[in-house]
C-alpha cells in the first residue's frame, strides 16, 4: 500500500504525535508499504529521510491544553498539497488529529482516496469542539475509519461527537531501540541513585511537583540525583527554583536527540511522570517500562490505561508532591520492589511493541480500503481546494 | 574562576545560544580581540608554543602575531560552538561536518576493541562527536575536570545531551574508559598537554615535553588501536575532521618502552596536524620549558 502519514505538528519540534508519525512511517516501511510523512517543519532538516518528508507550510505557536502547539494556519496549502496528492496516488492517508487546522483539515478535504483518523489528544474540554462542531463534523464524515490512542482519547472525542465509532489501538515503543543494557550515559552510571524525568518543561507535566518532591527527599535518600531531559517554556523557571533552593545533583540535559534518549533512561533507576492533567497517553511511560525502570506516575486517565499500579509502576494523585516524594523513597529504598517492578514492566512492554500495533494498524486501513470501495468518495475539484479552510 | 565569573559565564551563554550562528561568531570575534590584546599570559604563552611548533615564525613576528590572532579568533569560534550546544541539534550539524580519513575510523571498529581516538586542541570537537555519537558508536570525553564544579557541570551535561559521556582523568575515570573501550565505544582524548603533571619527557617539535602515556598504555592493555585525529574549522565555518592510518601499540615485554614507542608515533601525526593548522591550535599554555 502507499500510504501518507499526515501530522499537523512541527516535525522539527519533539512530541509523541510526530514520535508516533515517526516511528510508524518506519514500521510500515518495513512491513513492505511505501509511506509518506506531510508536516509543517519550522527547519528543512528533519530527523526523517528527507525523501520521503513533505515539509508543508511553517509552524507558529499556539497555546492550547496547557501546552503549546506549533500548527501551520497557511491559507496557502491547498495548491501545493494537491499536487502532490495527484502525484503520489496514495493508497490511504492517515491523518494524526484530523480535526487540526490547518493541514490535515485541507488535506482531508481534499482526499479522494481511503482516509483513517487517529485522535491523540485528551482534556477535560475542549472549546473548539464544543463550539466547532457543525463545522467539524463534516470532515469526521470523510474518514472511513478512526483510532483513537486511548480510551480516554476515545472518551474525549466522543463526548463531543457522541456516535463517531472509534477503534484504541495504542502507541507503540520499538523494543529494539528502548532496551536495557544499552551503553549508558557513562559519568552518569556512577554511586548516585537517578531519577529520570523527560518531557516538554510545561506547566501541565508537573515538573513542579517533582522538583519539590525532589527537594523533600534529598535528606532521605542520600546521592540521589535528578535528571531533567527535555526543553519548553518552563525552563528559565526550573532553573531558578534549582538555584534557588540549590538543589544539588539536578541535571537539566535539555532536549536530547532520539538517538541518545534511551542511553538516558538506561543510566537512570526510577522513572518518574508527574504529570497534572491533560496526557491522552504518555509515550514517555512506554520507553521507561521498555528500558527495564520502575515507574512512579500519577493517576491521570492517560497514564493510568497504560499502567497497573502495584505492578509496574507506583502511581500517586496529580498534584500532590507529598505523595510523590513518598513514592520515591520507598522505590528508592527497596531495591527488590524495583527489580520486580522493572521485571514486569519489561515483559508488559512487549505487548506494546511497534511490530504489533503497526499490525494492527495495517488491518484498519484495509477496513477503510473496503469502506471506500463500497461508498467511493465524492471528487473534489481543484479549484474548490482554495477554500477548503 | 569563582562564583561569579561562572555566572557571568552563563549570562553570556544563555544570550549566544539564543543568537543565530553568524551573530554568536561575530560577539565571539570581538571577545577575542578584547582577549588578544589584553590577555597577560594566554598570548605570551600560545605565541611561546607557535615558535616552537614553527621555527620559521621566530624570524617574522608580523606572521606571529597574525598567526596569534587567527588563533585567538578560531578558538572563540569554538567557544561559541560550544555556548550554542545547548540548543544544537545533530540533523542540522550533520551538513557542517567533512570527514577525510573515515577508513581507519571503520578499520578500528571493525578490529572490535574499542577506538581510542587521539588528538589536540584543536577546533570544535563536540560538533564532530555528537554527530559520531549519533551515528556510529557512543563517545566519551577522557578529559579534565574544569574550575568551578558549576562551569565543569555544564560542560559535562551539555555534551551529555549529544549522547558524549565525559569521564575524568583520575582512577574511576580510567575504569569507565576501558568499561567503555571493552564495549565498543569511541573515547577521545588529546595528548598535546601534560595536564595530570605525570607525563613523560620525550621529543615534542623536537624539543623535550611532558606527555601522557595514558592513551598508548590503555591500547597495550586492551588491544585497542589508537586513532589519530585533529578537527578544524574550514574558511566557510564548517568543519573538517581529519584522520590518519591507525597506531597499533606492539608489547615486546618493556611495557614503558612501548608505551613511548606508540606515543611517539601518535606525536608525529600530531605534530603534522599542528603544522598543517597551526591558526588552530590553541593551547595557551606552559608545555616547555622555558615558556613564559
Amino acid at each position: 500500500m502507499r500510504v501518507g502519514l499526515v501530522s499537523p505538528y512541527d516535525f522539527a519540534s519533539p512530541g509523541g504525535v510526530n514520535d508516533h508519525v515517526r516511528h510508524l512511517a518506519v514500521r510500515l516501511q518495513k512491513l513492505g508499504h511505501e509511506t509518506r510523512i506531510f508536516a509543517p517543519s519550522s527547519r528543512a532538516e528533519v530527523d526523517f529521510n528527507s525523501a520521503r518528508f513533505y515539509r508543508i507550510g511553517r509552524p507558529i505557536a499556539i497555546p492550547v491544553n496547557d501546552s503549546v502547539a506549533r500548527i501551520t494556519l497557511s491559507f496557502h496549502l491547498a495548491n501545493q498539497v494537491a499536487a502532490i496528492i495527484a502525484d503520489e496516488r496514495f493508497d490511504v492517508l492517515h491523518f494524526h488529529e484530523p480535526l487540526m487546522p490547518a493541514l490535515p483539515m485541507t488535506m482531508l478535504r481534499m482526499s479522494t482516496t481511503a482516509n483513517v483518523g487517529t485522535f491523540h489528544a485528551f482534556a477535560h474540554s475542549n472549546v473548539g469542539y464544543y463550539y466547532g462542531r457543525p463545522l467539524l463534523q463534516p470532515y469526521l464524515g470523510h474518514l472511513h475509519r478512526a483510532i483513537a490512542v486511548s480510551e480516554p482519547a476515545r472518551t474525549f472525542v466522543n463526548r463531543y461527537f457522541p456516535d463517531f465509532p472509534m477503534r484504541v489501538i495504542p502507541n507503540g515503543v520499538d523494543l529494539n531501540v528502548y532496551r536495557p543494557g544499552l551503553p549508558p550515559i557513562r559519568h552518569l552510571r556512577d554511586d548516585n541513585f537517578n531519577i529520570l524525568f523527560v518531557g516538554r518543561l510545561e506547566k501541565r507535566k508537573g515538573l513542579g511537583d517533582l522538583l519539590r518532591a525532589y527537594h523533600s527527599i534529598i535528606e532521605r535518600v542520600p546521592r540521589s540525583r535528578l535528571i531533567i531531559v527535555g526543553d519548553g517554556p518552563l525552563r528559565g523557571r526550573v532553573e531558578a527554583y534549582v538555584a534557588r533552593h540549590r538543589l544539588p545533583n539536578v541535571v537539566m540535559a535539555g532536549y536530547v536527540p532520539e538517538t541518545v534518549k534511551p542511553r538516558y533512561y538506561d543510566s537512570a533507576d526510577i522513572f518518574c511522570a508527574p504529570a497534572t492533567g491533560a496526557e491522552s497517553f504518555g509515550i514517555v511511560l512506554l520507553e521507561a517500562l521498555a528500558s527495564g525502570l520502575p515507574v512512579v506516575a500519577t493517576e491521570v486517565p492517560g497514564y493510568m490505561s497504560v499502567l497497573e499500579p502495584g505492578r509496574d509502576s507506583i502511581t500517586v494523585q496529580p498534584k500532590n508532591w507529598r505523595e510523590l516524594a513518598a513514592s520515591l523513597v520507598i522505590l528508592a529504598r527497596d531495591h527488590d520492589l524495583r527489580t520486580r517492578l522493572a521485571d514486569y514492566a519489561q515483559e508488559k512492554a512487549r505487548r506494546y511493541s511497534w511490530d504489533l500495533i503497526a499490525g494492527e494498524v495495517v488491518e484498519v486501513y484495509k477496513e477503510a480500503r473496503k469502506a471506500l470501495a463500497a461508498q467511493p468518495a465524492r471528487a473534489l475539484e481543484v479549484s474548490g481546494v482554495h477554500h477548503a479552510v | 574562576m569563582g562564583e561569579w565569573t561562572w555566572r557571568a559565564f552563563k549570562i553570556v551563554q544563555s544570550l549566544v545560544e539564543r543568537l543565530p550562528r553568524p551573530w554568536a561568531y561575530a560577539l565571539a570575534v570581538l571577545a577575542a580581540k578584547f582577549a588578544w590584546w589584553f590577555s597577560p599570559l594566554a598570548r605570551p604563552r600560545l605565541e611561546y608554543n607557535l615558535k616552537v611548533a614553527c621555527p620559521e615564525l621566530e624570524k617574522d613576528p608580523p606572521a606571529l602575531r597574525k598567526l596569534s590572532w587567527l588563533n585567538f579568533r578560531n578558538h572563540a569560534k569554538a567557544y561559541a560552538d560550544l555556548m550554542q550546544l545547548p540548543s544544537a541539534h545533530v540533523e542540522s550539524m550533520r551538513p557542517l561536518l567533512k570527514i577525510k580519513g573515515l577508513e581507519h575510523l571503520d578499520e578500528a571498529r571493525a578490529f572490535g576493541k574499542g577506538v581510542l581516538v587521539v588528538s589536540c586542541h584543536m577546533g570544535s570537537y563536540e560538533v564532530v562527536s555528537a554527530i559520531w555519537s549519533a551515528t556510529l558508536a557512543p563517545v566519551s570525553f577522557f578529559a579534565e575536570e574544569l574550575e568551578p564544579r558549576a562551569l565543569y557541570e555544564w560542560y559535562r551535561d551539555t555534551r551529555a545531551r549529544l549522547g558524549i559521556s565525559v569521564l575524568t582523568l583520575d582512577h574511576g575515570g580510567i575504569r569507565r574508559v576501558l568499561e567503555a573501550l571493552h564495549e565498543q565505544e569511541m573515547v577521545i582524548t588529546a595528548i598535546d598537554r601534560d595536564i595530570t603533571g605525570t607525563g613523560y619527557l620525550m621529543p615534542f617539535f623536537g624539543k623535550l615535553a611532558p606527555i601522557p602515556l595514558g592513551p598508548a598504555a590503555i591500547a597495550l592493555r586492551l588491544g585497542t588501536p589508537l586513532f589519530p585525529v585533529c578537527v578544524y574549522r574550514l574558511p566557510d565555518d564548517t568543519y573538517m575532521a581529519e584522520g590518519a592510518p591507525l597506531v597499533y601499540a606492539k608489547s615486546t615485554g618493556n611495557a614503558r618502552a612501548d608505551q613511548v614507542s606508540a606515543t611517539e608515533q601518535l606525536l608525529r601525526n600530531i605534530e603534522r596536524f599542528i603544522q598543517q593548522h597551526p591558526e588552530q591550535w590553541h593551547v595557551p599554555h606552559r608545555i616547555w620549558a622555558g615558556s613564559p
